[in-house]
């Protein structure tokens, strides 16, 4: 497993780097939607896989940043660029703000709590509150990107931006797993009393945890308002989060297991379009499957790594 | 500063109707091996847990180098220099051993929130400072060798190892150890008589709580024995042996001695 990784990843970044050029203008979307989709299902990794909270609300952080972007964009005149700052910060402050009071809850209750989130979040932007949203219409019309003065209309330079936002992850998440915090995650999943016990905060991580989820699926939700350059409410409801939730279980909580579940939930349907009818169908099946089959994910989680200078010799399972 | 005392004043804990601890009050003093006996449901674990904030008691003081942590969490009351073990092992049994004793070395960390997003180089020095100290538990538990082992795969004895050196990382001033026996063959059970020993030695002060009277009587300096959440005896192990209300509590419950 280690050494196909070894050499899986720098394949998988050559490929992911000239793939645009390689495909038509449909397929191309599609890419597009897989890195996106790649991006918030990582994220909600880090909640749900990395610290074992059951949320299933992700959709709303990726629909805020989405918005942000939309409303900067279209009301203000922002560029889309100047606007991701916001449409990482504004999701991420209402992460912290949502979890802070829910934190504590235990998971079946959390989980009910994030639905409950992400109903009301969809029924907010369809009644046009404030009269920014647009309605159940959404709004549209939004600017191409453009970066200092290179106008970047093309669907490849979208491609290119949706790229690197998902390397940016991948090195964040790089991030977290060799850090306090990171580790601090994995201890609050594995046993919180314990975690306490040994003089974790297991709040503030879980809030933490909350807060990093929803950022990043802010700025993929930047990258989707600026492919279909418009938002509409519909691409944020609850049954998005429910896939997201899905993705990182059968998946299991690492990053290539995250990027198969995604290809399987976004990518293999566009494939087989002759067999539209049959694929929820097939997918459904195929869920049932692997989680009977592999509990753990079809590619579990591998936890944080540790440092070389400590496995010694006939070392036991290394 | 205060000395290194542990001092409990009249603490008292109940469940609706039950109480569990009776105004219990002991005292632990700096460098020493308390143990803390009783027959089964006497309450130990509970005062334990009242020490450690996972309970709050409904009365009484617990102070601790001159401040009162009655009340405070359990992650507040670690900061201050106390750590526990618990009577069935809680390790994170997915992760490895080296991972379970990093977990001591959180409070210790000087990482902040946001280096679990962008690294610095103080960040990277400061984790392999903490794996440096890792490796020295492993090598004092004698573990080097499960380093990369997930703990939920090994022996009871050996987790319960992972458990000590994971509290001991924390550099603790007071160690808790809730029945640290349980479970173990005599062999184990005589290695963990010499780590106790090596602990205090470190200047680490040990306060546990044991069924085996026998090594009760072999590794603690003082002892405080309770039955129904209160107070029957204290004295060294000596005292204690001669002490008939102790011979009346314990031998009367010597038939369902396994907890």
């Amino acid at each position: 497993m280690k050494e196909l990784q070894k050499f899986a990843y720098p394949i998988f970044f050559v490929v992911m780097a000239i793939l645009p050029h390689l495909l038509d203008d449909r397929w191309q979307a599609v890419a597009i939607t897989f890195l996106i989709f790649a991006v918030v299902a990582l994220s909600q990794d880090i909640i749900l896989g990395k610290s074992g909270m059951f949320n299933m609300g992700q959709a709303l952080f990726f629909g805020m940043g989405a918005y942000t972007t939309a409303i900067l964009n279209n009301e203000y005149g922002w560029s889309i660029i100047a606007t991701i700052p916001l449409a990482i910060i504004i999701p991420a402050l209402f992460g912290i703000l949502l979890a802070g009071p829910i934190v504590h809850l235990r998971g079946d209750y959390l989980l009910v709590v994030t639905i409950g989130f992400n109903i009301v979040f969809v029924q907010v932007l369809q009644n046009n509150l404030g009269g920014i949203t647009g309605g159940p219409n959404g709004i549209f019309g939004l600017d191409s990107l453009r970066f200092l003065n290179f106008d970047l209309t093309s669907q490849i330079s979208v491609y290119y931006f949706a790229f690197v936002v998902l390397l940016l992850t991948l090195w964040v998440m790089h991030n977290l797993a060799g850090s306090k915090p990171g580790r601090a995650l994995h201890y609050l999943r594995e046993d919180q009393l314990a975690a306490e016990s040994i003089g974790i905060n297991t709040r503030v991580y879980k809030i933490f945890a909350f807060g990093l989820g929803a950022g990043i699926a802010g700025l993929a939700g930047t990258v989707y308002a600026t492919q279909y350059s418009a938002v509409s409410p519909e691409a944020f409801e609850f049954i998005q989060s429910v896939l997201f939730f899905s993705i990182v279980l059968v998946g299991g909580s690492s990053v290539p297991g995250v990027l198969i579940g995604v290809f399987v939930m976004f990518v293999l349907p566009e494939i087989f379009r002759e067999f539209a009818t049959w694929r929820y169908f097939i997918f459904g099946f195929a869920m049932i499957a692997a989680m009977i089959l592999r509990p753990r994910g079809i590619w579990p989680a591998t936890f944080g790594k540790i440092p070389k200078f400590l496995i010694k010799e006939n070392n036991h399972g290394a | 500063m205060a000395r290194n005392e542990l001092i409990l004043t009249d603490v008292t804990k109940r469940f609706g109707g039950l109480t569990a601890v009776d105004a219990l009050s002991f005292k632990v003093e700096e460098g020493q091996i308390y143990g803390i006996i009783g027959p089964n449901g006497a309450g130990k674990t509970t005062v334990f847990n009242c020490i450690t904030g996972i309970y709050k008691s409904e009365e009484g003081l617990v102070n601790w180098r001159g401040e009162e942590i009655r009340g405070m969490t359990p992650y507040q009351i670690v900061d201050r220099g106390i750590v526990r073990t618990f009577q069935t092992i809680r390790l994170f049994g997915q992760m490895s051993v080296a991972e379970n004793i990093m977990s001591g070395r959180h409070i210790k960390s000087t990482q902040s929130w946001w280096h679990g997003i962008i690294p610095t180089p103080g960040k990277i020095k400061d984790e392999l400072e903490n794996w440096k100290k890792v490796e020295e538990q492993l090598d004092f538990f004698k573990l080097s060798e499960f380093a990369a082992t997930p703990v939920g795969s090994l022996p009871y004895g050996i987790q319960r190892r992972v458990e000590i050196a994971r509290a001991m990382a924390v550099e603790p001033t007071l160690l808790i150890l809730d029945e640290p026996a349980a479970g173990l063959n005599d062999k184990e059970t005589l290695e963990l008589l010499e780590t106790i020993f090596k602990i205090r030695d470190k200047g680490v002060t040990v306060l546990l709580i044991e069924h085996d009277m026998d090594m009760v009587m072999e590794v603690t300096d003082y002892l405080t024995v309770i039955n129904f959440g209160k107070k029957i005896a204290e004295g060294t192990p000596e005292d204690i042996q001669k002490n008939p209300a102790v011979i009346e509590a314990y031998l009367g419950s010597e038939d369902d001695d396994d907890e």
